[in-house]
């Protein structure tokens, strides 16, 4: 997987388009985690392996049609997010956030084991706030929280015109603040 | 907005939270060689992989379409029951076609496409993630219009023809339901395609949830793919003239 000087996506792409296939897998290799978490926050549970695989099967396939000019990044998680809408449909399921914190991520500070408690406390309520977000307003929260991306990427992933992104995130947060209690941010 | 300083410390905690999430994902090297192996297996092997499909029509699945095509019409033909209930489903091109026995009833009042709005022809390229083309048999279009954030470029010329061209290559897009006569194949460019001879129930199937929203009452349309892009051609007063039509696209 690794060379001298590591493959931008460009030159990857370029390659993998002429049918080389380890030029491809150094580009499954660099997003494998970020389309496997995004899988898994848009509702694919255990079935995320698949969907992700699929999604780089199905990249590959497409991926003549790829604009050299635009990043591969948000491209290649709308296919990752469209595969999992697929697999929520077809399962008959609505997309549900089922993820979990994390056993270690409960804030540490030894000198305040009170106020760490709090605040672990309220991690938990805010990812229920985000749970019980409108389906919509939670897409574009994880996107662009959850997953880091901007605006425009996840304009890109979702398919929605950067202004909605725009809105829905204002409304998730509004609603988050709303719903999580004051104390919150 | 949703930099909106009142929101700052919501952000940030939004991101704190993100980072103590618990996501296992495989290792990645893994990853890259199970897709590999994929993408070096024949094709027919990978189809079967997926398995949470019900259909998916696409080009090379195209005689397979047309038997069960053929079947669906022997069946329907032959069974009382078969002129009732919506009797079968096809996905092809973009466009989910729910075939049923009776006509169903006329979409009364027409709804435009999501987010419709009308662009100059010389900046659609930008809007767009496929490539788009005209059917240059007309000239230029009287209007174009882009919706959906960019799935979907409809173009339109005298006479009540309408091209709507839109991505394909995700879920289906439009549906249409059909009763008597079924939809005919035939050709466009050397790729199947099918001719819609009576006017039917057009509507949009949203991303959101998959729901299905009615758009207007469709005219005779001739549905074909080509590439990664689904095409609609309405209008065409026969299926000789739509594919004649079609084949101008460049």
């Amino acid at each position: 997987m690794e060379s001298v000087t590591p493959m931008d996506d460009a030159e990857a792409i370029a390659r993998s388009l002429e049918g080389d296939l380890s030029a491809y897998e150094v580009l499954v290799a660099r997003y494998s985690a970020l389309a496997h978490r995004t899988a898994v926050l848009f509702g694919a549970r255990d079935e995320a392996e698949d969907v992700v695989q699929e999604a780089f099967v199905k990249a590959f396939r497409h991926l003549a049609s790829f604009r050299r000019e635009s990043e591969f990044r948000p491209w290649l998680l709308r296919i990752v997010a469209n595969e999992t809408h697929n697999l929520t449909r077809a399962r008959g399921r609505r997309a549900e956030l089922t993820v979990r914190l994390s056993a270690t991520a409960e804030v540490k500070a030894p000198d305040d084991p009170e106020g760490a408690a709090v605040a672990t406390d309220r991690r938990a309520r805010l990812l229920e706030a985000v749970r019980a977000l409108p389906e919509r307003e939670r897409r574009a929260v994880l996107c662009r929280y959850f997953l880091q991306l901007s605006e425009a990427e996840t304009a890109q992933v979702l398919g929605w015109p950067v202004g909605t992104v725009k809105s829905r995130t204002y409304r998730g947060l509004a609603r988050l603040r709303e719903e999580a209690g004051h104390e919150l941010g | 907005m949703s930099s909106d300083e009142r929101f700052d410390d919501l952000e940030a905690e939004l991101r704190a939270l993100a980072g103590s999430l618990d996501v296992p994902a495989p290792p990645p090297e893994r990853v890259a060689a199970a897709v590999r192996a994929r993408l070096a297996e024949p094709r027919p092997a990978r189809r079967r992989r997926e398995r949470w499909r019900v259909a998916r029509w696409q080009v090379a699945r195209w005689q397979v379409v047309a038997a069960v095509l053929v079947a669906l019409v022997a069946v329907t033909a032959a069974t009382p029951q078969g002129r009732q209930a919506v009797t079968a489903i096809l996905r092809y091109a973009g466009i989910e076609l729910r075939l049923g026995g009776e006509t169903p009833a006329p979409v009364p009042a027409p709804a435009p496409l999501p987010g419709e709005r009308e662009v100059p022809a010389g900046e659609v390229a930008g809007q767009v993630a496929f490539p788009v083309r005209t059917l240059t048999a007309l000239g230029e279009p009287e209007r174009v219009t882009v919706s959906d954030g960019g799935r979907v470029v409809s173009m339109f010329w005298p006479d009540g023809i309408r091209l709507d061209q839109f991505d394909g290559r995700m879920e289906p897009f439009f549906f249409k339901r059909l009763g008597a006569p079924f939809p005919e194949e035939t050709e466009v460019d050397g790729v199947g395609g099918f001719w819609l001879r009576g006017s039917h129930p057009l509507g949009h199937i949203t991303r959101e949830n998959g729901e299905a929203v009615p758009l207007r009452q469709a005219g005779p349309t001739l549905i074909w793919q080509s590439g990664e892009v689904g095409h609609r051609l309405e209008g065409a007063p026969s299926m000789a003239r739509a594919v004649e039509l079609a084949g101008s696209l460049r």
